[in-house]
């Protein structure tokens, strides 16, 4: 605090260049930040259309052409574009050098270049959607793909690109972890949000090739016609989905590994408890990130595969809730005998465990060959990925932004619009997806915009909470933002939660430069609340 | 990681070239034997145990630091999931339909320009007969 608030990474140096190519972990977490909430917002606004055009059955605001090119952008861009780059890019670059106590990652031209792999991708993208659109649906099934005469060359040739960032950004923590922690600071000790990116890096360069070599077959199928995807010419369409599904199974784990490891930090602070379980929770993270590998074949249940393997996938599903519960179970532990208090994060953190156990749970029926063959491709699926992916990870995101955001500005928001929003999202998320599960029981298809009348009530239910969903976020996203402007009265100090990881026990908020005035020195474990007695320097 | 480098004897280097040239052999010799669907498992495991080869004596791995063999070894065990788990798809299916038995449709039109053999080698009956139940839809 002090005089050093005059000197962090924020102000200095100065210059938009500064920015543009600094090589500080911080600004480049930063940028990731900013563009991920950018194409989270244009993600969003591909919803808000989509439920607009459902509220009532028949076309009445989209035609069917640009019904599928909504929801194949809308899955697209919130997948590759947002939620996979946006924890580990954003909130992993800015946190996990402070958390191991290091200067920088350990290759900070790399992580540089990284984003620059990544906007250069997300171009494709946007050229993607000015162009008219892509119609196949974010996973580019063949034979349709290699039909389809819209956008899928730009659009996946986007993803390829974007593949590399994630590569890299895979790479450097992965050494930042092995090689750039302070003495003292032992595995054991890691906080648990760095053994979070440590599992999601290690999916990240383990699965993401197939990714490419995917997206690179589909391109020499569509121009070359390879027929490595076309019966006609030998070759097996259900290759195609075994391909993709190889890398995009674990690439579920990217996107939900980051979000526990910001739940496993979130729920000890305001608890103020040590974590339960420690060394569960961090197997378990390595243990999905494992089982992840060999579940892929329960995306095919009704693809054609053989019915040998998928009674083997749909076994080795079940295994995946396992760790799963471990960690929920280790969670609401750590609140128990706590002494909890309903700040922001805590309010998001809530609904996390609330959001993503029905979203796990419904998982395990579409686990199960026999209902899946019933339920595949409609809104019950449809419901059960958002419960996750939304109820999960964006929660998860949502939470760790509120929490970390002093850190990173030094600046505090509105508590009481970022909770009403917290409990606005929780409401309206419920109130747009659990409809769905519904409406997929009663077996309304996915990606239609039209449907009978039977299916109306229900979701004209979904289109009226979405709009409280989709509002109580932008007002959230708002009221951070609108603290960053320059007369702000509450000071929320170096350490508003009272918190014992390394980044809020040793460095200024928002941090200097180089992270650390002088070599930190590794004193007292990350949730070791019933040793140290640290105080909140937020004053209610 | 050591930072001196590992001077490997010109004997070793000569003795796995000749391993190899070995090798190259037996995978020239045993295209000549038909094992059914064992030609494949046994092509891919010379190729792998050259490839092995090489990157052991040949790169070093044997002799730098042991993590990056682990790294080594997780890519061909991720490959080995990938593959295992796509065969055992492909090579059950059937089951219900038996029309998707194939995993590759031999009477594909793409084997239309191909003189048609049977596993021996020898010429069989024209394309004609061989599809007289084609479904011609993709024409």
């Amino acid at each position: 605090m002090s005089e050093n608030q005059n000197i962090n990474y924020l102000n200095h140096p100065k210059g938009i260049m500064s920015w543009l190519l600094t090589l500080d972990h911080k600004r480049i977490g930063l940028m990731y930040l900013f563009s991920g909430i950018i194409f989270f917002l244009i993600g969003g606004l591909l919803a808000l259309g989509m439920r607009l055009e459902l509220a009532a059955p028949g076309n009445d605001f989209v035609s069917n052409d640009t019904y599928n090119s909504m929801y194949t952008l809308h899955g697209a861009i919130m997948i590759f574009l947002f939620i996979i780059p946006a924890i580990p890019g954003a909130l992993g670059n800015i946190l996990l050098p402070l958390m191991v106590g290091a200067k920088d990652v350990a290759f900070p031209r790399l992580n540089l270049a990284s984003f620059y792999i990544y906007s250069f991708g997300a171009l494709f993208a946007i050229y993607t959607i000015v162009n008219g659109g892509v119609d196949t649906g974010w996973t580019f099934y063949t034979p349709y793909s290699t039909q389809s005469t819209s956008n899928v060359v730009p659009m996946t040739l986007g993803i390829f690109i974007i593949g590399f960032s994630s590569i890299l950004t895979g790479l450097n923590f992965i050494a930042t972890v092995h090689k750039m922690r302070v003495p003292g600071l032992t595995w054991y000790k890691l906080p648990l949000f760095v053994w979070a990116l440590y599992g999601t890096s290690l999916v990240q360069i383990t699965a993401t090739p197939v990714l490419a070599i995917t997206m690179v077959l589909l391109i020499l199928e569509r121009f070359l016609g390879i027929g490595i995807f076309d019966p006609a010419l030998g070759g097996d369409p259900v290759l195609y989905q075994h391909f993709f599904w190889f890398y995009s199974h674990p690439a579920v784990y990217i996107m939900i590994l980051p979000a526990f490891g910001i739940i496993s930090e979130i729920i000890p602070v305001h608890s103020r408890k040590k974590v339960w379980g420690y060394k569960f929770i961090a197997y378990s993270t390595l243990s999905i990130a494992f089982i992840g590998f060999l579940v892929w074949g329960h995306h095919m249940f009704t693809s054609g595969q053989s019915v040998f393997s998928q009674i083997v996938f749909s076994f080795i599903t079940y295994f995946v809730g396992i760790p799963t519960g471990v960690k929920i179970f280790s969670w609401i532990l750590t609140m128990y005998k706590g002494q909890v208090s309903f700040t922001t994060p805590m309010i998001y953190a809530l609904s996390f465990l609330f959001l993503f156990t029905i979203g796990g749970l419904t998982g395990i029926f579409l686990g199960a060959v026999a209902l899946d063959i019933h339920l595949h491709d409609t809104y019950f699926v449809v419901a059960h990925f958002h419960y996750v992916m939304q109820g999960g990870t964006i929660i998860a995101f949502l939470a760790g932004l509120h929490h970390w955001w002093p850190k990173s500005f030094g600046k505090m928001y509105n508590q009481k619009i970022a909770s009403l929003c917290a409990l606005g999202v929780f409401i309206g998320f419920n109130g747009t997806f659990f409809p769905q599960f519904l409406l997929g029981l009663r077996g309304m298809p996915r990606r239609y915009a039209t449907y009978s009348d039977q299916f109306s009530e229900l979701h004209t239910y979904s289109t009226f909470w979405s709009t409280i969903l989709g509002l109580s976020i932008f007002i959230a996203i708002l009221n951070l933002m609108w603290s960053l402007r320059k007369n702000n009265k509450l000071d929320p100090g170096s350490n508003p939660w009272g918190a014992l990881t390394m980044e809020w026990t040793h460095t200024s908020s928002p941090p200097h430069p180089h992270n650390f005035e002088s070599d930190p020195v590794f004193t007292n474990g990350p949730y070791d609340y019933d040793k140290v007695i640290v105080e909140p320097t937020l004053k209610k | 990681m050591s930072n001196e480098h590992h001077i490997t004897p010109l004997r070793t280097y000569l003795i796995i070239a000749g391993s190899l040239l070995f090798l190259t052999g037996v995978t020239v010799w045993v295209s000549f034997i038909d094992l059914g669907s064992f030609n494949i498992i046994l092509a891919m495991a010379v190729a792998t145990l050259k490839a092995s080869l090489v990157v052991l004596f040949f790169m070093h791995l044997l002799w730098d630091d042991k993590k990056n063999l682990v790294v080594f070894v997780m890519s061909l065990m991720f490959l080995g999931i990938f593959i295992t788990f796509t065969l055992l798809d492909t090579g059950f299916r059937g089951g219900i339909n038996p029309e998707v038995k194939n995993s590759i449709n031999s009477k594909a039109s793409f084997y239309d320009n191909l003189p048609l053999t049977d596993t021996h080698g020898n010429p069989v009956d024209s394309h004609d007969n061989h599809h007289e139940d084609k479904d011609d839809s993709h024409h």
